[in-house]
């Protein structure tokens, strides 16, 4: 996760502090015996737990370009996943401080404080929302193994249940309540609009060609039937093919990265064999349909324009680089000088290189190097020193498996490039 | 350490701490139980009404007496609320924190650290509040009407009314002049002597005296009617007839004299009071 903070992170910063900043004047002091703090930390956990729990739903709502304050949707759902597991924590800290700041009444009073008759019916409201936290984030402790993402994400449903009886918990205990209403409606807004709206605002494209670029990796030329999506170079899209021949995944969502340049009329998506559904999409029926939303993410957000940049793609982390090539081949401008190094097992694997060599050939501002590792093993500092001798001095993108990314980012960190001049958009359970 | 694992961990704690919380508290109450009421001191009215004042408050609540008097300058509310109770039965304002609001458990655990002893009555048997008693009316039932069918021989109640004789209790009164409530008191006479003196109500020409600011220029009257009160508190009832000269109860406070009190006004609101009878029983 980067460290900046971005114009989105400030804004989640004030509406998470909000209801504390309206609450805070009538929590009282921190000072004094163990039951007065216990309390307020009962308090302080509460509020600052649901507010976060509301605002993990609110950034759940992966509209288009909503995830570009924030630096992309992968870094956007690191923030939901953050919250959403912080507020978690907080809220069992919350009941368990309230509890025992009872204790030194009597242990009594501390247990009938927790568990009180049902006629305190806020109290279990708020106990309600906990059972509906752990219904759905039980999977991902792991109990079962890795659990299955579809399911997974039916299950995740169960979060508005949590976030309406947390929000009804609040609204019958909490002195002001238009903070909640406003944070309440945000988040609920924003689950029914993912859930309810979207699915509809989907953009259809049929499937045109089903281009081999490899064994096990395809390109998708998908042509609009009405206006299709806007994007810029490396941005990435969520694809649901319907043709029904299928074997795996119609009907489902999966993150794929946009090759095409934004000026092409095709949107082409280079599509690796990875899981169940990207296995199935290698031999989908040309002219089935296809419904697109996005686009998400902004791989190539700029944070030193004045710099040249370094692109290094691995595998089928090359199409990223692929769509911001045929930018440039189209015409597009870019600030600086590029030099993308392709890293691919050998020959085989290197799909597009012949394309990336022909617009190395054509346009100045752009160089390509090919790396393989069966001949040269792990790329190392000598081969990109020999090959462009100033990358340490460039802006730098990666894109590739998690063990490539590690990899490169302790060899630039060897080198002394600051780790803010690094991007590299990671995603693994989008 | 990833997020996945913190936040299991802190489950895994949270779950553990209710339910050694839970069992911790199960197994020390099953004690407690044991050492029940038979082990307290008992209490009578009598001595619970000695202890009536910030100095010293006793309480009774269902059946049990607490000596409150150390948390009194604690209570969120003002003095007033809590110490309307003290040296009584106070079950009813346990009960009713806000109308038909108990008190929250926590307060309930509070209340144990101050337990003194049982309240008994002159036969050392334990008294239940009037909630309680109301509600088991009909499984007592004879006994309960046994005590209340005194002989007329030795009903002092009765033998109070007969004569003419105000009856212990609590009472309100008031005097109004020209279409317009001025002065509406509250008192409780015990063994014919006057208590709990209050204003509920002082008012003249439009200005509420209750209401004003220490600043204001009227202040002072309201301080020398304060006076008039206080002067009053445990003195028999026919003191009221001192209210006739009020600067036997008043002192002169920035240039308003207690002689010109309206004295005449309060002791009409007190014999109104007395005219009308006892307002609820003590």
């Amino acid at each position: 996760m980067r460290r900046w903070l971005r114009p989105g992170d400030i804004a989640l910063i004030i509406l998470l502090l909000l209801p504390l900043a309206v609450a805070l004047p009538r929590l009282g002091g921190l000072a004094g015996p163990p039951e007065v703090w216990l309390t307020w930390v009962g308090r302080v956990t509460g509020i600052l737990g649901l507010a976060m729990m509301l605002l993990a739903g609110v950034v759940s709502c992966r509209a288009p370009g909503f995830d570009r304050p924030f630096g992309g949707l992968a870094r956007l759902w690191h923030l939901h996943h953050w919250l959403g597991f912080t507020a978690f924590i907080l809220v069992m800290v919350h009941a368990l401080a309230l509890g025992l700041a009872a204790v030194p009444a009597s242990l009594d009073a501390a247990v009938a404080t927790l568990f009180p008759p049902v006629s305190h019916g806020s109290i279990w409201l708020g106990w309600l929302a906990w059972l509906a936290l752990v219904v759905f984030l039980a999977p991902t402790f792991d109990f079962f193994g890795q659990p299955h993402y579809q399911r997974w994400k039916r299950l995740h449903l169960v979060s508005a249940a949590a976030l309406l009886l947390g929000l009804w918990h609040a609204l019958l205990l909490a002195g002001e309540a238009w903070p909640w209403w406003l944070l309440g409606i945000a988040g609920l807004g924003a689950i029914a609009w993912r859930k309810g709206v979207a699915p509809r605002r989907r953009h259809a494209y049929r499937v045109e060609a089903v281009d081999p670029l490899a064994r096990g990796v395809v390109e998708l030329v998908l042509r609009p039937e009405g206006g299709g999506i806007r994007y810029e170079a490396g941005q990435f899209v969520y694809l649901s093919p319907l043709d029904e021949s299928l074997s795996a995944g119609r009907g489902e969502e999966h993150p794929y990265t946009i090759a095409s340049a934004p000026s092409d009329s095709r949107l082409r998506i280079g599509i690796k064999d990875l899981g169940d559904a990207s296995h199935a999409l290698q031999t989908v029926t040309p002219e089935t349909r296809v419904l697109v939303e996005g686009p998400y993410g902004e791989f190539f957000g700029r944070r030193f324009p004045e710099r040249d940049m370094l692109w290094v793609g691995g595998g089928i982390g090359i199409t990223p680089f692929v769509g911001g090539a045929r930018d440039l081949a189209a015409g597009a401008s870019v600030d600086g000088h590029v030099h993308l190094f392709y890293l691919a097992s050998d020959s085989v694997r290197a799909y597009y290189r012949e394309e990336l060599e022909g617009i190395a050939e054509a346009h100045e501002a752009f160089a390509f190097t090919q790396h393989y590792s069966r001949e040269r093993g792990r790329l190392d500092e000598a081969f990109l020193r020999e090959h462009c001798p100033d990358y340490t001095e460039r802006e730098i993108f990666l894109c590739g498996p998690p063990a490539m990314n590690a990899h490169l980012r302790r060899l630039l960190a060897g080198q002394g490039v600051p780790a803010s001049r690094i991007h590299s958009e990671v995603f693994d359970f989008l | 350490m990833n997020m996945n694992k913190i936040a299991y961990s802190v489950f895994i704690a949270f779950v553990a701490s209710l339910l050694t919380l839970i069992s911790v508290s199960a197994l020390s109450s099953s004690e407690r139980e044991e050492a029940d009421d038979e082990g307290l001191d008992p209490i009578t009215l009598d001595e619970l009404a000695e202890h009536d004042g910030a100095e010293s408050c006793w309480k009774a609540i269902h059946g049990r007496v607490y000596d409150i008097t150390d948390y009194v300058p604690d209570h969120p509310t003002d003095d007033e609320v809590i110490l309307e109770w003290c040296g009584r039965e106070a079950t009813e304002g346990w009960d009713n924190k806000r109308p038909g609001v108990p008190h929250s458990p926590r307060a309930e655990g509070m209340l144990d650290e101050y337990l003194i002893g049982r309240l008994v009555d002159e036969e050392g048997e334990p008294v239940e509040s009037e909630a309680a008693t109301e509600a088991n009316g009909n499984a007592n039932g004879e006994a309960d009407s046994d005590q209340a069918r005194l002989s007329p021989a030795e009903d002092e109640r009765l033998h109070r009314a007969l004569l003419g004789l105000p009856l212990d209790g609590r009472y309100r009164g008031v005097f109004g002049d020209g279409g317009e409530m001025q002065v509406n008191v509250q008192f409780d006479l015990r063994d014919g002597q006057l208590s709990n003196i209050s204003y509920r109500h002082l008012a003249y020409r439009d200005v509420d005296y209750r209401r004003l600011d220490e600043d204001d220029d009227l202040y002072p009257v309201w301080v020398q009617h304060q006076q008039l009160a206080e002067g009053l508190e445990g003195q028999p009832l026919t003191a009221i007839f001192a209210l006739h000269e009020p600067e036997r109860l008043a002192e002169d406070i920035d240039g308003y004299s207690g002689a010109t009190l309206r004295g005449n006004k309060v002791h009409s609101a007190f014999r109104d009071a007395l005219n009308r009878g006892v307002y609820s029983w003590p």
